[in-house]
C-alpha cells in the first residue's frame, strides 16, 4: 500500500522504478557484504504504482523470515528472497501504512533487542531474583505448618 | 517553589530536580526503544531523510529532554490546534506529545486567569533561552493592537514578552505565518504575520487551514533530535513537507496530463474523478505535502473528497481572486515564459504555479484568468 493512491489505470502502469531500485538495493548489498555497513531505502518517499510495487516484489520473492513486531503499533517484518534484503512496514492502529522501508542488513534493526531495553530488563530480573527467596519463605512457613 | 495542580510540567520538572531523559522518562511507563526505533523511521520518512538514520534519531530522541513548549493563541480558530490534537494515530504519531512539554495552551490548559499567565512566566524562567513558542493566529497591529488582548496584555506585548528567551518561534497555520483570514483585504485590525514582528529568533513556518498535523509534530521532533532546525524554503516552510506542490503529487495529476477535466461539480469528469484544474483548483500554485500524508490519520484531503484546492498555505490566499475561478496568472511578461513552458504540458501547471508564486504580489490586482486551453494554444 502506498501513500501515493492514484486513479486505477495508472495504477496498472508500470514507472519502470522497481528496476532501479533493485540495482540499488544490489549495491548496498555487496557494501553488506564487503563491509558490514547496513543500508535502507525508504519506499514510502517513493510514487510507486501498485505495478511498480507488484514488480519488485516478484524481482525479490520471499525468504525464510516473517516476523510481527507490536511496539507503537505493528511492525510487520518480511526476508526477501536475497538473504540480508528485509522487506519492513510499520502500521498505525486502523492498518495504515506509516513507513515502509527496504532494509539491508544481517538483521533488520527492529528486530533485535535494544540495548536500552535489554538494561532495564536485566535490573528488573534482578529484582525479581531478590524478591523470589522471601516468597519461598512464606510458602515453606506455610506446608510446616 | 510551591507544586501544584496547576503548576506547568517544565515548572515541576525543574522545580522537582527531574531531568530524566526521554528515554528514562517513557521506560518508566513502558514504552520499548524499538518504539522509538519504530517511531524515528516513521520521522525520517516524513522529513524525507535517509532512512538509515532512524537508529540513530532514536539514540538522540531518547537521551534528549522533554522540549519545553509555550502556544500562544491569537487571532485565530482553534483549528490549528484541533489539527494537531484529533488527527494522530493513536499508537505512533502521539508519541509526540510525550516529546514535549505543553507549558502553555488556553485551549487545553486546566489552569485559567492567574494561575494560567504565571504558568507560563514559570516555563520561561525554568528554560530559558531553549523553550519553543508556537503561535497560531496573526498579531493585530492597528490601534495599539487593542482588537485581541489576553488578560489585559495585547497579543503584540506576551508576542515580544514570551519570544524574548526563546530558542525559536514556529508559527503554526496560515494566520500566524502569512497573516491568513484576519490579513485579508480590508484587514480591519492591522493584522500581521510573526515574522514581522519576531526578528531576532529564528521563525519556522508551518502553513495551511489548518496545517498538516505531522508537520508540526515532525518539526518539534526534529528539533529535540538534532537540536537545529529543519531546512526551510524561502518562506521559512520545512522543504520535507512544502518542498513539492500539491499539483505534483496530486493522484489527480494523470487526469490533467491526458487532458481530462471536470467542468463543473456534477458533469461527468467530476464523476469520473478528473482533475479539477478548470474549478478553480490551486494546487500546482500550493506547496503542501496534503496529497501525501493526508489529514485524519492519512484518510483525505480535499481535493480526495471532489474540492478543488485552496491553496490555503501560500500566502494571501484569501485575496486570490475566487476559490473557483481557474489558476490564473498574470499579466506581463511573465504570461510569455509562461507560454514557452505550457509548450510541454505536463510542466504547465508545474509552471504557472512557479510563476504564480514569484509575482503573487506584484500581481494580484491585474489578474486575468486563463483557461487549460488558452495555456497550451500559446
Amino acid at each position: 500500500m502506498s501513500r501515493f493512491a492514484r486513479p486505477h489505470w495508472v495504477e496498472k502502469m508500470s514507472s519502470g522504478m522497481a528496476k532501479p531500485l533493485i540495482g540499488e538495493i544490489s549495491a548496498a548489498l555487496d557494501t553488506l557484504a564487503a563491509t558490514g555497513v547496513a543500508g535502507a531505502i525508504d519506499l514510502s518517499g517513493l510514487p510507486l504504482t501498485a505495478t511498480d510495487r507488484a514488480e519488485l516484489e516478484v524481482a525479490l520473492g520471499s525468504g525464510e523470515v516473517e516476523a510481527k513486531v507490536t511496539a507503537a503499533g505493528t511492525s510487520e517484518i518480511r526476508e526477501t528472497g536475497f538473504a540480508g534484503v528485509w522487506w519492513v512496514r510499520h502500521f498505525d492502529a486502523g492498518g495504515r501504512v506509516l513507513a515502509e522501508i527496504l532494509e539491508i542488513a544481517f538483521v533488520p534493526q527492529l528486530l533485535g533487542a535494544q540495548g536500552d531495553d535489554i538494561d532495564a530488563a536485566a535490573r528488573r530480573l534482578r529484582t525479581e531474583l531478590a524478591r523470589t527467596p522471601e516468597r519461598e519463605t512464606g510458602r515453606e512457613t506455610v506446608h510446616a505448618d | 517553589m510551591q507544586i501544584d495542580e496547576t503548576t506547568p510540567n517544565a515548572a515541576r520538572s525543574a522545580a522537582s530536580g527531574d531531568d530524566r531523559t526521554l528515554g528514562a522518562l517513557l521506560a518508566a511507563r513502558g514504552v520499548s526503544r524499538r518504539a522509538f526505533l519504530k517511531y524515528s523511521s516513521y520521522l525520517a520518512s516524513l522529513l524525507a531523510l535517509p532512512a538509515s538514520m532512524a537508529p540513530a534519531m532514536a539514540a538522540s530522541l531518547a537521551k534528549a529532554q522533554r522540549q519545553s513548549v509555550i502556544w500562544l493563541s491569537f487571532q485565530e480558530c482553534t483549528g490549528c490546534t484541533e489539527s494537531l490534537t484529533r488527527s494522530l494515530s493513536p499508537t505512533l504519531d502521539d508519541l509526540i506529545f510525550d516529546f514535549i512539554s505543553l507549558d502553555y495552551h488556553h485551549t487545553l490548559q486546566a489552569a485559567s486567569g492567574h494561575a494560567a499567565e504565571e504558568a507560563r512566566m514559570q516555563a520561561m524562567e525554568a528554560h530559558k533561552g531553549k523553550y519553543i513558542v508556537a503561535v497560531d493566529g496573526s498579531v493585530p497591529v492597528k490601534d495599539g493592537g487593542i482588537y485581541s488582548t489576553i488578560a489585559g496584555m495585547s497579543n503584540l506585548d506576551i508576542l515580544e514578552e514570551t519570544t524574548k528567551d526563546a530558542f525559536a518561534v514556529v508559527a503554526i497555520g496560515s494566520c500566524a505565518a502569512f497573516g491568513g483570514l484576519p490579513l485579508a483585504d480590508p484587514n480591519p485590525t492591522g493584522a500581521v504575520p510573526v515574522t514581522e514582528l519576531v526578528t531576532d529568533k529564528p521563525v519556522i513556518n508551518i502553513p495551511g487551514c489548518p496545517p498538516i498535523p505531522e508537520a508540526m509534530a515532525a518539526v518539534l521532533a526534529h528539533v529535540l533530535t538534532f537540536g537545529i532546525l529543519p531546512e526551510l524554503d524561502s518562506l521559512g516552510r520545512p522543504k520535507s513537507f512544502y518542498g513539492e506542490s500539491v499539483h505534483d503529487r496530486c493522484y489527480r495529476r494523470p487526469f490533467y496530463d491526458r487532458g481530462e477535466f471536470a467542468e463543473s461539480f456534477d458533469d461527468e469528469g467530476a464523476k469520473k474523478g478528473w482533475c479539477l484544474y478548470k474549478l478553480g483548483c490551486k494546487g500546482p500554485a500550493t506547496s503542501n505535502a496534503c496529497a501525501t500524508v493526508k489529514w485524519n490519520g492519512g484518510t483525505s484531503f480535499p481535493i480526495e473528497a471532489g474540492h478543488p484546492c485552496l491553496g490555503c498555505s501560500e500566502p494571501g490566499f484569501w485575496d486570490m481572486g475566487g476559490f473557483y475561478r481557474a489558476l490564473s496568472v498574470p499579466t506581463g511578461d511573465v504570461a510569455r515564459i509562461a507560454a514557452v513552458a505550457a509548450g510541454a504540458g505536463v510542466v504547465a501547471g508545474a509552471a504557472a504555479g512557479a510563476l504564480h508564486r514569484a509575482t503573487k504580489s506584484a500581481a494580484r490586482g491585474k489578474h486575468h484568468t486563463v483557461t487549460v486551453e488558452e495555456l497550451e494554444e500559446k
